[in-house]
This record gives structure tokens, sequence and C-alpha cells, in this order.
């Protein structure tokens, strides 16, 4: 092999998603200097009647609530004694600490003084839903941490002190899954609670002193569909053996968690006497049913067939309807159905995507590695390797 | 909270002429071109509504809340109700995370969303000079008594006073259920949803939220206990299919 073979051979083959990561990255570089370097005028298009847009909308009620995954799974495994989802207990909770870490990275973006972050520890007001929120979210994302932790410590050389911190992980794991549990009930709920305080300016297509009871049936089912989707992206390109029958029992408790969900939108707007906003003609009606069509009721048929719920590539895709769905409420909520009242009409500016892109794109990669590097699914035996070993003697 | 500070604005008196605007901005060094909406450098603006309504101004402030939304949402507790009236912002806790503005039914609160250290900025009623009892630079600068400050109490019944002896105001006293009460007041011969003024719930913001703030040590302590029952159970039926295992294999070995 020629020198320069061997150097081409070292770096990374130019591949299409390599490029698309490598565009997202120089997007995010430059949004990261607007936002830091300029400012939030030069990096949002965020205004007075607008204060919250993308950042928070897509950035900490999505991530928050697509990060569920991790308790739910937890809290089968540990408390109820579901053991048949222990294969994707450890995929689960590293998609969460991956996805809570992008929240808190996310924060420093959206917060005006981010070096103020650590306020909340030492200045409490216990009548803010922040407050609680900041609180449960340092918490379990250090309680993710801790719950991920043995899946590197095992890689420590030094087998006492392996030994040594995994006999204590396992003495604290089941406190931790508890504490874990109760903490992500709390703050996924009480991120609906924010916006309770906008009564009378939140479309009354979604505001309900329910709103918390909403976000937490609702970000345990998308929670879950992201786990899915995980899965069956690192089987399909990565090399991992998992028995696609655990997806299919996950997509079992998913189905039920939406129809409670659905019905429980349902009889609130009934309760509230909201239902005549549910047929006018205009643009908060329009996505309301476009959150209710994604979220509930297409993944309600899709799951009913039992085609879709044993075929992975269908129960990927009605996976991506739900967590589209989810994003789309959680966005109405925070963004589209707060309009009408605040009279202005906001669209991210380019630079809000590409850090949340970034930021978003940066975890999955995180993931990728995890996967690749660390004992997180069981791996088929590297073919080409084997290959090798086998015509070894051959040779010799 | 009887003796607290209050303003009352009688719109059919204003004429106009911005000095509210003025004596504001040069108390707190702003630049003194008038603006025509709320922002950083201008916390009281006189909007101008005299085209629809004959000579109709609405002087714009913060509305100092008895019980402040924006106060109960400040996570860092940056913001506070004052005993002596004014709602006051502390610079120096605050986090830039701008729920006070979500928070506020009145869109007060503006941020300095051009600087690259942004705080957020709004009337403090002067609390200041009410701490030396001195008025608020807005209505000393009044010069035809549009604005007028005192006790709330008596501020109210003025405001009472005014609009049950001249039938052509508005029976109605802005501020005085709005959002459960604040400390500036309007009253008006033109009514108020036709001059812009916000129509937020007639009660307290802040127990919109206290109710599920409420609910977190009952989930704590229900959910606690009943998680830990569910892993006892799991724990237990672990344990005795064990043992019936255990005595399986030993029968088949007798």
């Amino acid at each position: 092999m020629s020198a320069l073979g061997k150097t081409a051979a070292r770096l990374p083959k130019i591949s299409f998603w390599r490029t698309i990561v490598a565009l997202i990255f120089a997007a995010g570089a430059y949004a990261l200097y607007a936002r830091f370097a300029l400012g939030f005028q030069a990096s949002t298009h965020l205004t007075d009647p607008q204060p919250w847009g993308l950042w928070v909308g897509l950035g900490t009620l999505c991530g928050v609530g697509l990060s569920a995954g991790g308790f739910a799974i937890a809290a089968s495994v540990y408390l109820l004694g579901f053991e048949r989802y222990r294969p994707i207990l450890r995929t689960s909770v590293l998609i969460s600490f991956l996805g809570y870490s992008t929240v808190c990275v996310g924060m420093l973006y959206e917060l005006g003084l981010p070096w103020r972050i650590w306020h909340p520890i030492v200045m409490w007001n216990r009548h803010s839903v922040l407050f609680e929120v900041s609180w449960c979210v340092m918490l379990y994302t250090t309680v993710l941490a801790l719950e991920f932790s043995p899946a590197l410590v095992e890689k420590i050389p030094w087998a006492g002190l392996r030994e040594f911190y995994l006999r204590w992980h396992h003495s604290i794991l089941i406190a931790l899954v508890l504490v874990g549990t109760l903490l992500s009930s709390m703050h996924q709920s009480f991120l609906g609670g924010l916006y309770l305080i906008t009564k009378g300016r939140l479309d009354p297509l979604w505001y309900t002193p329910y709103l918390t009871t909403l976000f937490y049936l609702s970000a345990i089912p998308a929670g879950l569909a992201v786990t899915i989707m995980a899965i069956f992206l690192c089987v399909r390109s990565l090399n991992v053996r998992v028995n696609m029958n655990i997806l299919s029992d996950v997509s079992r408790v998913i189905a039920p968690l939406l129809a409670i969900y659905g019905i429980l939108r349902a009889v609130d707007l009934v309760n509230r006497g909201a239902t005549q906003y549910l047929w006018m003609w205009r643009e908060e009606t329009g996505l309301f049913w476009l959150e209710i069509a994604l979220l509930v009721v297409a993944p309600l048929v899709l799951l009913n067939l039992e085609k879709v719920r044993n075929t992975p590539q269908l129960l990927y895709w009605t996976c991506a309807l739900i967590v589209m769905g989810f994003m789309t409420n959680r966005l109405n909520v925070s963004i589209t159905a707060l309009q009408a009242s605040s009279g202005i009409y906001y669209t991210p500016k380019w630079t809000e995507f590409a850090a949340s892109l970034a930021t978003i794109t940066a975890a999955v990669v995180a993931f990728r590695f995890a996967v690749i590097y660390l004992d997180i699914l069981p791996k088929n035996p590297p073919q080409q390797q084997r290959a090798m070993v086998l015509t070894a003697p051959a040779h010799a | 909270m009887a003796n607290t500070a209050a303003i009352l604005v009688d719109i059919t008196k204003c004429i106009g002429c911005r000095s509210c605007e003025q004596a504001c901005k040069q108390l707190h060094g702003f630049p003194m071109t008038s603006e025509p909406k709320l922002s950083p450098t201008a916390l009281t603006v006189v909007e101008d509504h005299s085209e629809e309504h004959s000579d109709r101004f609405v002087r714009r402030m913060c509305m100092h809340c008895q019980d402040p939304a924006c106060a109960s949402a400040c996570l860092v507790g940056a913001l506070k109700k004052t005993p002596a009236g004014p709602v006051t912002y502390d610079g120096s806790k605050c986090i830039g995370c701008r729920y006070c503005l979500v928070a506020c039914p009145f869109s007060v609160p503006r941020y300095e969303w051009t600087k690259l250290v942004p705080f957020v900025k709004k009337c403090d009623l002067c609390a200041a000079r009410i701490a030396k009892s001195q008025p608020p630079a807005c209505v000393e600068a009044c010069p035809v008594q549009a604005s007028i400050y005192g006790n709330r109490d008596a501020i109210l019944e003025e405001a009472q006073r005014r609009i049950l002896n001249d039938p052509k105001y508005v029976k109605h006293i802005y501020g005085s259920e709005e959002a459960g009460g604040t400390s500036v007041f309007f009253i008006s011969d033109v009514p108020f949803e036709k001059l812009g003024f916000a129509a937020p719930p007639n009660q307290p913001l802040p127990l919109l939220t206290a109710s599920a703030l409420g609910d977190g040590p009952t989930v704590i302590l229900v959910g606690g206990a009943m998680l830990s029952g569910l892993y006892w159970i799991t724990q237990r039926r672990a344990l005795v299919a064990q043992a019936e295992a255990r005595e399986k294999s030993l029968k088949e070995r007798n």
C-alpha cells in the first residue's frame, strides 16, 4: 500500500450521513457563535410577546418528554419485575441520559445569563413551578448518570476499583430507580404546569387545569416510542442483536397509554365546554387535529394491526408518527396556541434550528459511539474479523 | 396590606403630554426619545388612542399586582411584591429564563434582547423614592393630576367616588379585580377593552400553579409508597419462585 493510500485509510470515509452531520455541526458552530458572541437578537427571533421559542418548545419540552423512556423501562424492570424488558434497559437509560444532557446544554443557549445556571441551587422560590422543574431535572440527570455509570465503570481495567464501585452501585440501585421514577413523574407533569399561569391566553383547546396530568401521560408513550426507534436503528446499522419481540411488547404498552391519553383529552374538552373550538376554521384548530391525528388516532389504528406490531420496520414508522405528534403537541402549547393572544407571529430564526439540531445530533453521535464501544446491547460476532482468524492458519 | 402604595390613572384627564414618560426616562437615565410601546428603555408609555376615541391617551406601566404572577413564576425569587406595594426586580439573582414575561397577564416585563448581558426591565413604582416618602416620578411630573398617588385604600375610595359621582365613567375600576387586584388602577369613559386593556382572570394567578405544586408532596408520598409496595411484591414473588424451584429440585433428587 502506498503512503498516500495509508493516510487515506486512516481518514474517515466521506459518506452521506457523515456529510450531513458535518454540515449540521458547521451550522451549529455558527449558531453557537451568534448566540454567545452576538446575543439573542442576532441568533433568535424572540421578542417580548414571544419570550420562549424553539429552544424551550423543542429543546426543553420535547427533549425532556422524549427522554421519558428511561424511567418507564427502569421502573418496569426493577420495581414491577417485568424482566422481559431487561435487554433494552441500558439502551433506554442511555437515551434518557443523553436526552437530559442535551436539555441541560440547551439551557445554556436558552438562559439570558447562562453562567448563573447554578442560582436555583441556592436561591429558592418554592412557589415557582420552574423552580421545581429545575431541581427535578438537575437531580434526575444525576440519577440517570448514576444509573448509566456501570456501563462505563465496567470498562475500568483495575478489577478492585471496578468491583468496589459496582457493589456500591448495586446496593443503591433500587433506591435510585425509585427516586428517579418519582422525580420524573413530578417534572414531566410540572412542565405542563408551567403553562397553568397562562390562563386566558393559552388557546382553550389546550388550556386545562389537567395540563400536568396530560403532559405526564403523553410523555411515557412518546419516550417508549423513541426507545423503540433507537433500538430498531441500532439493529439495522450497528450490528447488534435484539429480540424484536421486545419491541412489539413495548408497543403493546404504548397503545393503551395513548388511548387513555386520548380519552382524557376528549373528556376534558367536553367538561370545560371547549368543544365549540373543535370545528372552527382557524390555524389553532388545524394544528390541534394534526396533533390528535399523529399522536392518538393514527398510532392507535396502526398499533391495532397485528402486522404493524410484528414488523419492526412498520413499528418504527408508527413510533415516528407518535414522536411527531408529541412534538406537535409540545410546540402547540409552547408556541402556536399562545400566538393569538400575544398578537405576533413567531417563526424561529435559522440559527435557532441550527443550535437545536446540532445539540441533538451531538447526542445521536454520542449514542452511536456508546453502543459501539460500550456493552449497551449484545453485539453480533464481527463477521470480517472471524473470517480473518479462520483463514489465518491456512496461510501459515 | 393596609398601608401600601397605589396609583390611580384617570384616563378622562390625561392630555397626552408625555411628562410622565419623560420623568421616568430622566430618572433612569434612558435616552429621552419617546417610544410607542413599553421597552427596556421605556418603563411607562402614553399610548395614543385619540383617533379612535376623541383625545384619549392610555398610560401603560407595571400594574404591581397584589399577588403577582411574575413573582410566583421567578424560580430564583428575583421578583418580589414588597410590603410597601411595589413589585421589585433584583437583577443580581436573575438567570434570564424569562418565565416572568410568559407569566405576566398584562405583558409588562421587557427583556434586553439586544444586549449580551441581558436583564428584565420593568417599572418598580419608584420603590426607592417611595421609601423616602416621595411619590413616583411619573405621578409627580403629571401637570393635570391624571395620575394620582397615595395609600391603596384611599386611592380605591377616590376612584369609587369619581365613577359614582360622574355618569360619564365606565362603572368599573380597572385593576380592582383583574388578576386578583393590582396597585395601579385605571378609570375611563371609554370601555377598557376598546382601549387595548388585557382581560386577565379575576383571581390571583399564582393560585393556578399553587394547586399543581401542592400536589407535589402527595405525589412523592403516595407514589413513593406505591412504588415501594410494588417493589416489595416483585421481590417477594422472585423469592417465592426461587424457593419453589429449590423444593422442586430437592423432591426430584429424592
